[in-house]
Formats: structure tokens, sequence, C-alpha cells
């Protein structure tokens, strides 16, 4: 909102620089966002002076030598100028040593080609009062001579955009801001009198122009008042009114409109005029729209209503917007005579959704949908019709017309002094309490004990309880002043969540490994989304209200934003190689949305673009590893799970070099390997990219568990190697489990087989088409003895026999 | 047999030259003292020696294998030397940089919230997490926003269609599904679920409808905190904040609290903080949270005694706060990712 500072000072005393106001405004609660000052700035030792001689430079032929009269403080003084639009006996602003002009340029006494000079005739541009740069300024009105400058040329302002938080519609008018002011600075503030008009009775009699107003929606508006003035003569309003206007950014347009605009930002209380004319029947009715009633307003809009929505009506048609914005239909124009004066309290709910739903906001709904000071109506009217009279002149006319009644806003909240000092933590005494409570026009109208009940303004809508009188206490003896003191710190004995605890495990791990975190945006277009995964398409992840297209959708993967990542580094050349990010995806599981934390990780298969020295290109088990790490953080062991081959090329994973282990029982997903090569290139990412990710359900994640020793056998084992000759399509992990399964029972009782491990996979040449041969080596142990070869010997028989017997591998020689 | 022998040892001096592997090596030995070497055979030769000149004889062949093996043993540790050399190749130019990748990094906004949880952790402060994805309810009821507030809007706020059903985000009655706005919907889970004292911090990642420009992001990161216990003041709000800006930002910052307001807060502050250590922001106040004393009705939310409990909760962006630390002047460059931006946190 714009406050003007010239505008404050029509009711309070504020000869602070408008930096200082800004700050205390600021330390209100009403913080400035910035402030805008036209015409002089204030400024030091910049005084009126008359010229009362010239000789011309003895050195320069475009100076002149001037005698300068600056009052009897100062006399006069000599003063070399090059201006020559002055006659002798003009009065001019004259900076004396001291000066500082706008810009910084600071005024010594100095010699000029030779000769002293004792200060500087100013230009309206040098003093920053206008563009006129071509001459000396000449006063009008010969000011007093050594007036300060700034006291003759008071055209100035400062303007303060300040944000008036929604708990403070009490402040929403140059009258609010200065009553907060007062209370800060503990200055008088003066409403202004409206004592001069004509007392109700003495008034005569309007109701050939007016009849009545009256209510029927009583909850959307409790309370309206409508005051008749006759004989008005429309035109400009007054210089000032017109410049306090335009200084908060209105238009003005006539004396009425600019008085309802001047009464609005002045005391907060939205008014409408109506030209008594177009008011058919002469009565007006507060009443609900009808259902697609229609009304151009003022904006030249043609507005189509519903019925929760509130107009003022004639007995015809509908005049205005209740509360947001009057009609084309009766506006005041160059030829209006007679006024009908509206001021009125609406419910700030309705007018608000009103305001909502017509897309329509103006000051006035602005005003009432936060809530206005019901009690003020009175005096709001009164002022409005002092200004008019005093502008356009008129008779205003009895009787007043009110419908309605004043709602209840008396309140009463019962405070203790002790309460408060409990609350704030700090000592504040009573009287100090009282005194930031009264500052704000509470009166404590009893107390016993430090037990107080204090009454609230009607315009403090926002004070109900007590913990609200306590921001006022503070407000007032300065929230900048409320003293720090020891941390006393609680232990809760809680741990940090295990989602954060993964987290760090994850990202370590990643930046250990050189990948760079990156970041990228949760929302994701839909295309994008479908180029990745198939089955996206069949998922809900859109928004309902995107902000743009290429935001529409929640991530199912991280690994698009870090594909896009690379795409961008490699395009820019900067040479980074590996990508990971943490954070959020989504993906239905059985017809619901579920969110997942997830870790995702991409790398080009040969590393650094370009090197001296070529590695070993990273590859499928690359990414299985790091998979599995991550998933071990977790405290999920994927090798327990079943793994299965990409063998579709319509994924984001190059058929048969990836692989992925999904199991929305256990709440993961797992996805790794090479990517979709023809994918990558149509990203125009050049190399083979190694990736992969890791999902888990939130509630799946526990906080690490301590781990119990397991004690182990201090004998040596014994290893045997087995080399089977299976299906090429056969898992070697299948394999792995079958032989695993067989050798426990083989030894059970006896000793344990300790670890089984594939060492080579062939095939090629020796065996048959369609068949690759696994070698496995077991180890045995005991943890009671060392192992004797014979009974080794027996099991490993065993093994072969049950191999032979049971499955469909083939033992090789 | 002396002169033999020495012949043999001789000709072992020799021959040890043109010895340059390992197989030269083997048949070199071979024929010295493998089954029919040389010196083998005139060992096997020892039968027919008389009884009496044995330990001779004996001395002589033993003082031959020594020196037959010492030269063994010169000629594998030069050979054994020659391998290492090969292996090795040519010594390496230590100046050449690794060829491996340039070292990872955390994101620059994960490094400022590890930072932020760090501080707070030395002061009882525990992470707590909740979803991206939450409902009205505990986005806005429940912290007390009023129904018909501009925030709830879709102007402002993202919404999830009115038929999605999320399996791990759980509703209150039927209100909509949104992306958060703030973490504090964190803060009402965290005390639904438990009783005080409470004392966490929620960092996280919120939305809101904005346009993307240098200081506004669709998705930006906040921090937020609760505490609530009995006899929490204003007090203790301050001294916590004081404590965790000193730390974040250097010996010798200061905050300064400005009266505001917030619906889930009363009485509400915004902080200001003020640090010469941050020369680009010279001495002035500058913003940086929110925060304020829980409101009594966030409490009857969730079914706290305000007359019993009290708290104080605060709010930060953290993109915010890593620009003003690292003096970055435009929130996009955290979501692009270029590396030249990333590795400078390395």
């Amino acid at each position: 909102m714009k406050i003007s500072l010239n505008w404050l000072k029509r009711y309070i005393d504020l000869p602070e620089s408008p930096k200082e106001i800004a700050d205390s405004l600021t330390l209100l609660g009403f913080e400035v966002d910035d402030m805008e000052s036209t015409g002089l700035p204030q400024l030091e030792n910049v005084i009126v002076g008359e010229v009362l001689g010239r000789q011309q430079h003895p050195n320069a032929d475009k100076l002149g030598v001037c005698r300068v009269a600056l009052g009897d403080a100062i006399g006069e003084k000599t003063i070399v100028c090059g201006a020559s639009n002055y006659k002798l006996g003009d009065r001019v602003p004259v900076a004396i040593p001291g000066a500082v002009l706008p810009g910084g340029f600071r005024i010594k006494r100095s010699k000029l080609r030779g000769v002293e000079s004792d200060g500087m005739m100013c230009s309206g541009k040098e003093i920053g009062a206008g563009e006129d740069a071509a001459g000396l300024l000449i006063l009008e009105g010969r000011p007093e001579l050594g007036t300060p400058i700034n006291a003759v040329l008071t055209e100035s302002d400062t303007v303060f955009n300040l944000e008036v938080t929604p708990n403070r519609p009490d402040c929403l008018s140059h009258l609010g801001i200065a009553r907060e002011l007062a209370a800060r600075y503990q200055r008088e503030l003066s409403y202004p009198a409206v004592d001069d008009l004509p007392a109700p009775g003495d008034r005569p009699s309007g109701e050939e122009i007016f009849k009545s107003a009256s209510v029927e929606c009583e909850e959307d508006c409790p309370l309206y008042r409508a005051t008749v003035i006759k004989g008005v003569k429309i035109g400009p309003s007054p210089a000032w009114m017109q410049d306090l206007l335009s200084s908060i950014g209105l238009r003005p347009i006539n004396n009425v409109v600019d008085v309802t605009n001047y009464v609005l930002h002045e005391c907060g209380n939205p008014l409408h005029a109506f030209d008594a004319r177009d008011i058919k029947g002469s009565k007006i009715m507060v009443r609900n729209a009808r259902e697609d009633e229609k009304v151009v307003t003022l904006d030249d809009e043609e507005r189509t209503l519903s019925s929760r929505m509130v107009v003022i009506a004639d007995d015809e048609r509908a005049l205005a917007v209740a509360g947001v914005m009057g009609g084309q239909n009766s506006e005041v124009k160059e030829d209006t005579k007679d006024l009908v004066l509206e001021v009125a309290y609406f419910n700030p709910t309705t007018i608000r959704w009103v305001s909502k739903t017509l897309g329509l906001s103006s000051d006035s709904s602005y005003r009432f949908e936060r809530g206005i000071d019901p009690t003020s109506l009175r005096f709001a009217t009164d002022r409005a019709v002092q200004l008019i009279l005093e502008t356009a002149g008129g008779t205003v006319c009895g009787p007043e017309h009110v419908a309605g009644s004043e709602p209840m806003v008396e309140k009463e909240v019962e405070l203790s002094t002790d309460w408060v000092r409990v609350k704030a933590g700090f000592e504040i005494s009573d009287e100090e309490i009282r005194d930031s409570l009264e500052r704000l026009d509470m009166v404590i109208s009893e107390e016993s004990d430090g037990d107080w009940l204090v009454n609230i303004p009607s315009y403090r809508g926002d004070l109900d309880r007590p913990i609200d009188l306590l921001e006022e206490v503070l407000r007032i003896y300065g929230t900048d002043k409320i003293p720090s003191g020891a941390v006393a710190a609680t232990a809760t004995g809680e741990n940090d969540n295990p989602i954060t605890e993964f987290s760090r495990r994850a990202a370590n791990y990643l930046v250990g490994q050189h990948f760079n975190e990156v970041i990228n945006y949760t929302l994701r277009s839909e295309a994008e989304q479908q180029n990745w995964s198939d089955s996206v398409s069949r998922m809900a992840l859109g928004l309902k209200n995107p902000i743009s297209e290429d935001q529409t959708q929640l991530r199912h993967s991280l690994l698009p934003g870090i594909l896009e990542s690379l795409r961008l580094n490699q395009s820019r050349k900067t040479g980074a190689s590996r990508f990971f990010e943490l954070g959020r995806v989504f993906r239905e599981v059985k017809g619901k949305v579920v969110e997942m934390i997830s870790v995702a990780f991409a790398e080009y298969s040969l590393g650094r673009p370009r090197s001296w020295k070529l590695r070993e290109a990273d590859d499928f088990f690359t990414a299985k590893n790091r998979a599995t790490l991550l998933a071990g953080f977790a405290g999920i062991d994927i090798g327990r799970f079943k793994v299965s081959q990409i063998v579709d090329d319509s994924t984001a994973w190059q058929e048969g070099q990836a692989a992925v282990i999904d199991d929305p029982r256990a709440g993961i997903l797992a996805e790794f390997g090479l990517m979709n090569l023809e994918r990558i290139k149509a990203l125009d990412i050049e190399g083979d990219i190694v990736a992969g990710s890791f999902s888990i359900l939130p509630e799946r994640l526990k906080a690490a568990k301590r781990v119990q020793f397991q004690p182990f056998s201090l004998f040596p084992p014994t290893a045997k190697d087995l080399a089977l000759v299976v299906d090429q399509s056969e898992l070697a992990n299948d394999v792995v489990r079958s032989i695993e399964k067989i050798a426990q029972k083989a030894t059970q009782g006896a000793f344990a087989m300790e670890s089984i491990y594939v060492f080579d996979i062939y095939e090629g040449e020796g065996l048959p088409a369609g068949k690759k041969s696994v070698a496995v080596s077991m180890v045995f142990r005991s943890s009671e003895r060392t192992l004797r070869d014979k009974e080794v010997n027996t099991a490993f028989e065993k093994i072969q026999n049950v191999i032979r017997e049971k499955t469909a591998f083939e033992i090789r020689d | 047999m002396e002169e033999e022998l020495k012949q043999i040892v001789d000709a072992a001096k020799t021959n040890v030259g043109a010895v340059s592997n390992r197989a030269d090596f083997e048949a070199f030995k071979a024929g010295i003292t493998g089954p029919n070497g040389s010196l083998t055979k005139v060992m096997k030769g020892m039968g027919q020696v008389a009884k009496e000149d044995r330990p001779t004889f004996g001395k002589l062949i033993n003082e031959a294998k020594q020196q037959v093996q010492a030269i063994y043993d010169i000629a594998l540790e030069a050979i054994e030397a020659a391998e290492i050399a090969e292996r090795l190749g040519p010594p390496i130019d230590p100046s050449l940089p690794s060829p491996d990748s340039e070292p990872g990094s955390l994101h620059p906004l994960t490094q400022v919230r590890e930072e932020i949880s760090r501080i707070f952790k030395q002061i009882g402060f525990t992470v707590a997490e909740g979803t991206e994805v939450e409902t009205e309810y505990y986005c806005f009821d429940a912290l007390n926003t009023p129904k018909d507030h501009p925030a709830r809007d879709l102007q402002d706020t993202f919404y999830l269609p009115d038929d999605a059903d999320f399996g791990n985000v759980s509703k209150n009655s039927d209100e909509r599904y949104l992306l958060r706005t703030h973490t504090s919907s964190v803060q009402i889970r965290t005390m639904l679920k438990g009783e005080p004292p409470i004392r966490i911090i929620s960092p996280g990642r919120c939305f809101r409808r904005d346009t993307v420009d240098a200081t506004h992001s669709a998705n930006f990161n906040q921090v937020e905190g609760l505490y609530v216990d009995k006899n929490v003041t204003v007090r203790d709000l301050k001294a916590i904040l004081d404590y965790f800006f000193e730390q974040l930002l250097g010996k010798g910052t200061t905050t300064r609290f400005r009266p505001h307001f917030f619906p889930y807060t009363e009485p509400s502050f915004e902080v200001d903080f003020s640090s010469s250590h941050l020369a680009k922001l010279g001495s002035d106040w500058v913003e940086i949270a929110g925060c304020g004393m829980v409101e009594p009705e966030v409490f009857a939310s969730v079914g706290y005694d305000p007359e019993v409990y009290s708290g104080f909760a605060f709010g930060m962006g953290i993109e915010r706060i890593a620009m003003i630390i690292y003096g970055i002047d435009d929130i996009r460059y955290f979501y692009q990712n270029d590396h030249r931006f990333l590795k400078q946190f390395a």
C-alpha cells in the first residue's frame, strides 16, 4: 500500500527523516518495501540569497563575481557564478560551504579562476527541484533571506510502499498508519474535525430527491448509510487533494469522486456517490443479485452476477456491485447536481467471495474483505460530506437514511501481567505493559494485582485473546529490544529421520565415487516422462493446475532430470561425467500413487571425454554394484530379490544390458544397467550412459539396527570347484542358489558350506550351442575342527550326485 | 676333480652373462644342478672316490655348490628386477593429472541443509521428514489458515486432480491433495504422532505456483523448526535463532525481530540479520526468516493443551541462505546443474 509522508503530516507531527520513519514503520510491523521521494530532497546549508551586485570575472568571460545577501546571520558573501538568467534583486537558492547537493556534490569555499567564491547559486536541477539546468532557480514571492530552501520549496514528498499484513485492516489508510506512528512516537494524533456540519436536525429535507435506503440481506450488509447532498457543482478538486491522490498513484477525476477516494485513503472507509437522478424510484435497496443479473461496472465491463452476490439497486436495476465497484448507470457525471452518498459496512466473507468470483478487486473490496471498523461509518460520512461541501458546494440534506445497525464490536480481554512476563520470558514491568497498551488506545478498565480488564478499540478486530495483547505489548515495547538469552537445550531422545540418514549415506558414497549431486525440478513434462517410461502414461501423476506445459507431472524417476543435466553439460563442454540426485519420485502401485524416496546416478561408461590414459569402461556390473550398495544403505539386500533382465527396448534401458528389481510388497524398485542407446542419442547425448536408481517407500526405511557380533571359525577352509553346463538363458544366480541348497543339505549337521561364488563363465568351443558353463567355487569350513579330506570328498560326491539326478545341469569334467 | 669343479664354476660364471629371462635361467640351472647337470654328474661320481678322499672331495663339492648358488642368486635377482621393471614400465610423470573423474560434490543446497541440520543438532533439534504431496488439511487447515486464504487459491498452490489417490499420504477427511507450500505440514504430523517435548527441524522441498525468475522458483527448499514444551518463551525463540545465525553466518552476527503476521503463530515476527562478514550486504538488516510462538489454535488442532504447552516455530528458505552465504545472485543456478557451478562446492 502506498502512503504519502505529506499526507501523514496532516494528522501527526513528523520531523523525522523519511528514512527514520520507514525504519519505524518496519519495526511496527509494516515492512517498507521501497520508498520514493519526489520534489526537493532534504538539504542542509542551502538557503535563500539575493543577488545584490555582479561584476565581470577578471579571468573568464562567462563568469560573474556576485555579491549575495544571505540574511542577518551570515551577511553578504562573494560568489562566482556562470549563469546569466537572473537580474539584480532576484532571490535564488544558495548552497553555502558544508552543503551536499544531490549526487554527493560537496560545496566548499574555493577559488574559481583566481577569485574566491563562498558557495554556489543553484539551478533547479542542482538542488533536485526539477530538471531545469539552464539557469538559476529564481524563487517566487521574495522569501525571507537565509531561510532553508526546504522551507521555501515545500513541494516534496516521500511515498512509502509498505506491506500491511492481513490482520491489520485498520491500517489500510493514512489515519491508520498515523495512529501507529503516534503510538510509537507518543505523539498527538489529530483527527480531522467535522463539527462544522449542520446538525442532522437542522438540515433541509432532501426527500424530493431521495426517499429511503433499505437492506434485504442483513447478513451481507449489516449497516448502510445514505446521505443526500443537493446542488453540487462538479469540477476539478483542489490542487492539494489532487497532489495527494496523485502521490499514491490515483488519477484525479472530479471533486466528488476525488473526495470519496480521498476519504477512503484517509480513514479506510470505502464510499460511493450516486447521481441521484439515476436512482429510479428514489429508493436504494441492498439486495442479493438475481441469477445472471447484469451490470456494467465503472471499468466498462459488463458483469454477470449470481444470487450469492450483493447489489445496490433501485426500483428497477442494479446500480453497483456492493462493496466492489459502482455501476456506470449511476456514476457522477459533469452535470450531476444531486448526490446520494453511500457509506456501508459489508460482510468481509461476502465481499471476498464476490471479488474473487468476479475476478474484480478494487480499493473498496480490498478493505471490505479484510474488515473495516463498523463504528467508523458516521465519521466517514461526515468527513466526506464536509469535503464535498468544501470542494463542490451544495447542501447536505436530512434525514439521515440508516439501514441496519452497528455490529457489536466492544471487546474486553482479561490480561495478567505475570502471564505476559512468563510468555515473554523476560522482565517487562507493569508500567511498560500499561504504557504499550494505552499508547494503542486500549483502556484498562479494571485492575487488581496485575489482573487487568483491557478494553479494545473498535477498529482492532484482530485482538481477542491475551496472546494477541502480548504481541501488541512487544510491538510497542520494541521487538528489536527482545533480549537474547542462553540456549536451553532439551534432550528429546530422538534421532534424525531414517530418510535423512539414508540420504546422507547414499550421497556420501556417490560423492566418494566422483559423482556431482544435481537438483532438478520435481515437475516434468508429459512428453519427457513418457519418453522414459511407457507405463507413465497410465499413471495418475498429472497436476490439476500446472503453471506451464513443461511442468505438468510429478516425476516418476530422477533419471530424466539427471540426463538433462548431462546433456546440458555436454553441450556446454564442462567435462562433467557423473551426476546423481536424491529426491522424491512418484509411482502408481495397485491404483494408488505412492511417494518414494529415490536415489539415481548416471555416468558416461567411458568416463571423462578425452583423457591421456584410458580406463576400463564402466558397465552393467558397475551400475549393479552401485545400486546394490545404495540399497544396502536403506537396509535392503537386493540380492535377496528377484532380478529380471530388461528384454524390452521400449524402456529407458538397453535391451539385454539392464535389469530391474521390482517388489511392490517390499516397497522397493531398483533399475540399473546401460541406458537405451537410441533414446540417449535422440537426446543429443554422445556416449553410452551407465545408470541406476533405487527407490523405496519412506515408511519402509528404518533406523539402522545395532549389529550383533557373529563368531567365526578359526579352522582352515576347504574349497571345491564345480563347472556346470546350463542353458544360456539360465541366470547364474539361479544356478548358484540351487547348488547352494543342495550343498547345504549335503553337509547338514556335519559342517557348513561357508560361501559359494561364480568364478568363471564360459560359452563357445567345446560346448553345445545354446549352453554355457558356470563354474562355482564352494568353500567348506567347520567351526569346531579342521575338515578331513575324506568327509569333504564324500559331501562333494553327494552334491554332484544330487545335481545329476535332480537338476537339468550337466557337470563338466 | 678339483680342476673339473673349477671349470664348472668358471663356465657358470661365463654363461650366466647370457641368461636374461626366467626360461634361460631354468635351462642354465638345469645344465649345472639339474638331474643331468654338470655339477650333478660330478657329485654322482662321489661313489668312485676313495673313502679317505671323500671328506676333501665333499668339501670341494660343497664349495662349488655354494659358488654356483651365489651365481644363481645374483642372476635371479637381476631377472626379477628386470621383470618388475618391465611390469611397471617407465617412471611416471608425477605432474600428469589423474585420468579419473574430478572430485564428486554435494549440491550447495544439500550442503547448506546439512550445515543447518548440524547446527540445530548441537542444540537438540533432530531432523523430521514428511511427504512432498500433502493434503489441504495438513498444509492449511491444521495451521489455522482461513478457508478463503489466498494461499489456497489455484493461482498459488499446485493441486492434484480431485480423483487422485495417494497410498502413503493420509488424509484427515476428504480434503484435496496438493504439493506442500511449506514444511509446516511435517510439524503437524509430528505433533499428531507424539507428545511434547518436540524439538525438530524439517527441511524439504516445497512448491509454489510461481513463475521462475532470478529469485523465484516453482520448487524451492525450506527448513522449518518447531519446539514445544512447557514454558517456552519469546526469549527462548530469540536465543535459539541468535545462536543459529551466529553459527551459520559468523561471530558478530546479530538478529532483529520485526512484528509480522502468520496464521500459525502469535505473536509472529520476521527476522532480520546483520553481519559484517558478508561484505556484499554491508551492515544493513537483511530479512532472513519468519518465526513466532505457536498459535493456540494450532495446538488445538493437534490435541495439545495450550494452557499446558507453549512453543515456537520458525522457517527460512534454503536457497536464500545459500545465495547469501555463497554470494549467488540468481536462484536458477541451483536447478541448472552446470558443472562449473557445482564443482565450486566440491
